[in-house]
């Protein structure tokens, strides 16, 4: 369980400061899937990063599971998102030299994980996300989708209690949005992920739990309005 | 093995920049490499000039001053008669000291001499005047009496018997000879012919070649004790019973200088040589090609190895700053900092060995070339009276001996690449390496995920 509480981060640029969330205060239930609205520039990635450990506030406490992240030091805050916390980022952010066994493979390297069952893990993952025949592939012979697919599995192969997606659907058309989306949604359900989405699109914001709007680094939040009828939230 | 994989897989994505950096580096390497064996080389060849005149094995000669005038017969000059021959014998240098110890003992048991050999050094000088206005014609033959027990230190050492046999301690005062090759030609002289030194007859037992290029090898070799003999019989009194040069082996290259040192306060009013202290008469084109080298050529060859590193240190921070992005995913990921430095160390360390061995390849190549082509460098040793070995090209009756006496040698260098030297280029070119590895990866260690994931790829 995600709780923050009067949580504000502060960028200094120059001789100016900009607050980027301001006294922020949210529970995250676990396995919740709380998605994030707001315009450029409202504080959406910030709270993610924050969420992630990839950032420290500068007031307040961010505490996973109890834990206050912001008092943890850079190797334990590490070694959490090594083992607990899945990111799936808009630009999916593979390298570009590993074919998509390997990028997801990354994500075993921290823990320690053996050879041959890295293999498994890795090979199991890419047959969720429908990539096993492109496991040999590197990410400029796929697609966007088949791209953020890996990341997707590259996320979620370290069996995470948490998954941090920033706009992961940015980068795609249409089709492809839904396709992944669909796929966040079966993996958010089959594995009881707390899962917290970026994202401009309003419809896929409507697909989670909970709605939340970013505006000028305040976040107000609630419950998600049930889809039309038909429709899976 | 992901490790690998991925470093593998990196230096093959900037294959371009990865080659620029490892040839920089080879540059850098190779020019030490070659500096270094061609110094090797002009060392070498220094050395042999040097050991032209003094030997195989000597680290120190000693040899007395000025030897004066004889006395007796020799003291009084002979009337100038035309047509007629008088012959005399001439030291070379004094006597080592004026005492009748034995000198050569005494320097022999000094702490870190291995090994001493003392050695008579003198001229038969014959002189023929000539009628008329005609010049008197003069004759040298140069002797120098060995001890006949140690081949391995003194004149002889760096001999090689061509015929005949060597003195052995039988010898010790017989009336025998070893002559030099070139002096045996000109004479017509083989094992069994006779030889005269002042009107003593001496029978040749062998004939040497020693190792020298233009330089005047001695004539003649007799035993310590019959050279005593004509020196004493010529007039030259108490010096006769001495030496007047040692030729000292010290038991280490470190020890020369100390043993230097303890000669010259036991044997005071000698000149005590060194190679080093004879390094610096060697002129010519040996001596200019030995300054070069040692000189420029180090200071090349450093200057292009640390623009080598620069240009390394450059291009790897400047690759690691485009990877930003990629290491703030790794580090989002849980991949800590030092598993980050170590991927990019290794790939630095990769180009670094690449290097190395095309530093060493480059380097054993600019030898190659050096010994195929560099020229015989000529190298001229011009030296004073009592300082090394002078010999005597031209004597007056009545005169001491005195002036410089030069000797040209020829050389080829050759050029040696050592292991010390590999490994050293290895260990730059390495250094080089690791030295950009760790320039560029600690700026990404230090930048937050947060940071490195907001850069653009």
């Amino acid at each position: 369980m995600y709780k923050l509480t009067g949580v504000t981060k502060l960028y200094h640029k120059g001789r100016r400061v900009v607050p980027a969330v301001r006294d922020l205060n949210l529970t995250i239930e676990d396995g919740g899937w709380l998605a994030v609205q707001g315009r450029t520039g409202s504080g959406k990635s910030t709270l993610l990063n924050l969420l992630g450990g990839l950032d420290r506030a500068t007031e307040g406490s961010i505490k996973l599971d109890g834990t206050d992240l912001g008092t943890l030091r850079e190797e334990p805050l590490t070694r959490l998102r090594a083992g607990s916390v899945g990111f799936v980022f808009q630009t999916f952010n593979l390298v570009a030299t590993l074919s998509a066994a390997e990028n997801v493979e990354a994500a075993l390297i921290p823990l320690g994980v053996g050879h041959s069952a890295r293999r498994e893990r890795v090979a199991a993952a890419l047959e969720q996300v429908g990539l096993a025949d492109r496991a040999a592939h590197l990410p400029s012979e796929l697609s966007g989708g088949q791209q953020q697919r890996v990341a997707i599995a590259r996320a979620l192969v370290k069996e995470p209690k948490v998954l941090l997606a920033d706009e992961p659907t940015g980068n795609l058309d249409e089709d492809t949005r839904n396709d992944i989306i669909a796929l966040l949604e079966r993996l958010w359900s089959d594995r009881g992920l707390t899962l917290v989405l970026i994202t401009h699109d309003t419809a896929v914001a409507r697909r989670a739990q909970r709605t939340g709007v970013m505006n000028k680094g305040r976040l107000t939040v609630g419950q998600t309005p049930a889809p039309p009828p038909g429709r899976p939230r | 093995m992901f490790f690998l994989t991925y470093l593998q897989r990196e230096l093959r994505r900037r294959a371009r920049q990865a080659v620029f950096i490892a040839l920089g580096l080879a540059l850098g390497v190779g020019l030490v490499v070659t500096v270094s064996a061609a110094s090797a080389g002009v060392n070498k060849a220094q050395s042999k000039v040097l050991s032209t005149l003094y030997g195989v094995g000597t680290d120190v000669t000693v040899t007395g001053g000025n030897p004066g005038r004889p006395t007796g017969a020799q003291a009084t000059p002979p009337p100038v008669v035309p047509g007629k021959s008088f012959s005399n014998i001439l030291l070379s240098y004094a006597a080592v000291s004026a005492s009748k110890a034995a000198q050569v003992a005494q320097v022999a048991h000094l702490s870190g001499v291995s090994a001493a050999a003392g050695v008579l050094s003198f001229s038969d000088v014959s002189m023929t005047f000539g009628s008329g206005s005609n010049p008197p014609v003069v004759n040298s033959l140069t002797i120098d009496g060995v001890g006949t027990g140690r081949p391995s230190l003194g004149p002889l050492s760096g001999a090689t018997l061509i015929s005949g046999h060597a003195f052995t301690t039988a010898d010790s005062d017989a009336a025998v000879a070893v002559v030099d090759s070139g002096y045996a030609a000109s004479h017509s002289l083989k094992a069994g012919s006779a030889v005269s030194i002042d009107n003593v007859k001496y029978t040749v037992i062998g004939i040497v070649r020693q190792p020298q290029q233009g330089g005047t090898p001695t004539d003649v070799y007799i035993p310590l004790a019959r050279a005593a003999e004509a020196v004493a019989a010529a007039g030259w009194g108490a010096q006769a019973n001495d030496v007047n040069t040692i030729y000292v082996s010290a038991a280490s290259a470190a020890d020369v200088s100390a043993v230097s040192r303890e000669i010259s306060a036991l044997l005071p009013g000698t000149t005590v040589t060194t190679a080093s202290s004879l390094a610096s008469e060697v002129t010519g084109s040996l001596s200019t090609a030995s300054k070069l080298i040692n000189d420029l050529g180090r200071w090349l060859s450093v200057l292009v190895l640390i623009a080598a590193f620069a240009l390394a240190a450059l291009l790897t921070m400047a690759a690691v700053a485009r990877r930003a992005r990629e290491f703030g995913t790794l580090k989002a990921i849980g991949w800590r900092s030092r598993r980050i430095i170590a991927q990019v160390l290794g790939e630095s360390l990769a180009l670094g060995v690449a290097g190395a061995a095309a530093g060493v390849g480059l380097g054993f190549a600019g030898a190659a070339i050096i010994a195929a082509f560099a020229p015989a460098l000529p190298a001229t040793v011009t030296q004073n009276d009592g300082s090394g070995v002078a010999q005597v090209q031209q004597a007056s009756a009545g005169s001491s001996l005195s002036g410089t006496t030069s000797h040209v040698v020829s050389v080829v260098l050759h050029p040696s690449v050592t292991i010390g030297v590999i490994v050293l280029a290895v260990v730059l070119a390495v250094a080089g390496g690791l030295l950009a590895g760790v320039l560029g990866s600690w700026r990404i260690s230090q930048l937050r995920p947060a940071d490195a994931l907001a850069r653009v790829a």
